[in-house]
């Protein structure tokens, strides 16, 4: 790697080298407490699917670099020098991790393994190497954001067609006006997904609940952020965040989606309203007495997954817990649960990757876990989580159905 | 209805976010220069997303058909 490059990647680690992420990079004592507790590691036992196998090649580099240890006595410091095969080392260790935290829970410092992996997705951004896939999608986001006025007429087009099915779900005497959109002052601003169903359940329940809302142009995810691409990151947040300003609403709500929920909610500084998951919303209404649920309609023994970003980094336990207990007869919990719940295998845009056996290897402990529980159905509100654990499912001949929390709620609405 | 002849067809009706993009993507690759993709889907986001794809990865989508809640993209493979 010719001096030019190595200089660029150099100031790339450098300009991530804040006060949590030194303690991160110094503190670690490689105790090994992590390695279990990463179900990647789990699925396959090599250390470089371990939490500290991983951080260990972003810190070679970073003492190499950084540390008069190892830039002075690199074998003695344990330090690395930037050259292909690294950068290849540290592609495999960013995009195996799905940023779970579950390690975190587990280290007696606190150490965010994920935080420490940013610097790796930024070095292989700078480098030209991170996975195509995710820099392609991050780039559409990005132009979309450019280009909106170009494609809002065809957009609200087919979303008149899916106000037919709202229509239909609560049973509507007009589809007219049942997804409003660019509605100026409006409560909430409902940000979807691509998939039609990510809108038209969300639209029943808005609707049920007579809320003032209009619907967002954009998707929630964040492909910039997966990619690791803190530019594309912040331009793909921003489109969303700027149109909720423009509109002045009162609160943004997010889709099932665990990294789209995290960012606005966490990751994006004081905003002039307030972010809040489909999921909150919901328990919400029902809690509120705004919407009605058919209570006790599922028989067949139910659980609940924690998306990581909702659950273990959002902070969103108790609310689908509550809503499932009054739609299913027999809801039963995973164990460990909560922040201590097994991740799926799919987030940190794991499954947009060309990786299925991998994944199918790595979901093993949750695979595990429902078996144990005996559910016949998994609730979840990730479509990360929710495209993952249907790969699990068809992976391991489970058997079980994967199901949408909102889709579940949209059609058990009274109305 | 297009009178357009495509090469590949591929059917990405309901498939889960972001995989209709990702597919569309992966099967243009192993196209040549010139050929056409017709990619059906039934997601209203693609509407937005198939041409930023294509602007972005230096593509064309030469006719885009709405058939119900069905959208067809006929898109040429340009590099």
């Amino acid at each position: 790697m010719d001096k030019e490059k190595v200089l660029e990647l150099e100031q790339v680690i450098e300009k991530k080298l804040n006060r949590p992420m030194l303690y991160y990079l110094d503190l670690c004592t490689r105790c090994g407490l992590c390695y279990d507790t990463c179900h990647a590691y789990q699925g396959i036992p090599k250390k470089e699917y371990s939490p500290v196998g991983r951080a260990e090649v972003v810190r070679k580099v970073f003492r190499k670099y950084f540390r008069p240890t190892g830039k002075f006595f690199p074998w003695w410091g344990d330090a690395r020098e930037f050259d292909e095969n690294l950068m290849e080392e540290l592609r495999e260790a960013a995009f195996s991790c799905t940023g779970c935290r579950r390690c975190t829970m587990f280290c007696p410092f606190g150490i965010d393994m994920p935080y420490i992996l940013g610097i790796a997705k930024e070095l292989l951004i700078a480098y030209g190497n991170a996975p195509e896939e995710l820099v392609m999608l991050a780039d559409g986001a990005v132009e979309k954001g450019k280009s909106v006025e170009m494609f809002k007429e065809g957009y609200q087009g087919v979303i008149k067609d899916l106000e037919k099915e709202v229509q239909k779900l609560i049973k509507a005497p007009t589809s007219e006006g049942l997804i409003p959109m660019e509605k100026k002052g409006a409560n909430i601003l409902f940000v979807g997904l691509s998939g039609a169903h990510s809108i038209i359940y969300p639209a029943a329940i808005f609707n049920a609940a007579k809320e003032d809302w209009t619907l967002s142009y954009f998707e929630a995810v964040n492909f910039g952020f997966f990619a690791g691409d803190s530019e594309k990151a912040n331009f793909i947040a921003n489109r969303v965040i700027n149109e909720a300003k423009e509109l002045g609403v009162k609160e943004i709500v997010i889709v099932e989606c665990g990294t789209a929920y995290r960012i606005p909610k966490f990751l994006m500084g004081p905003l002039p309203f307030k972010v809040s998951s489909i999921v909150e919303v919901i328990h919400r209404y029902i809690k509120e007495g705004r919407i009605k649920i058919k209570e006790g309609v599922i028989t067949d023994p139910i659980t609940w997954h924690d998306p990581c970003q909702l659950g273990r980094n959002g902070g969103v336990y108790d609310q689908p817990r509550e809503v499932l207990k009054m739609l299913a007869k027999d809801y039963r919990e995973m164990n460990p649960t909560r922040e201590y719940n097994w991740c799926c295998g799919g987030g940190g845009g794991l499954v947009a990757l060309d990786n299925e056996e991998f994944r199918i290897k790595t979901g093993k402990p949750k695979k595990e876990q429902i078996e144990k529980s005996g559910a016949k159905m998994v609730v979840t509100a990730c479509e990360n989580c929710h495209l993952q654990l249907s790969t699990i499912n068809a992976g391991y001949g489970m058997g079980v159905t994967i199901e949408s929390f909102t889709k579940l709620v949209g059609e058990n609405l009274i109305v | 209805m297009s009178d357009i002849k495509a090469d590949v067809t591929m059917d990405l009706k309901g498939l889960a976010c972001p995989l209709p993009v990702v597919k569309v993507s992966q099967q243009i690759k192993k196209m040549q220069v010139g050929q056409i993709l017709m990619a059906e889907t039934t997601d209203p986001g693609a509407l937005a997303d198939f041409p930023a794809w294509a602007k972005t990865s230096g593509n064309e989508i030469i006719d885009t058909v709405k058939d119900g809640n069905v959208t067809k993209f006929f898109i040429k493979k340009l590099k």
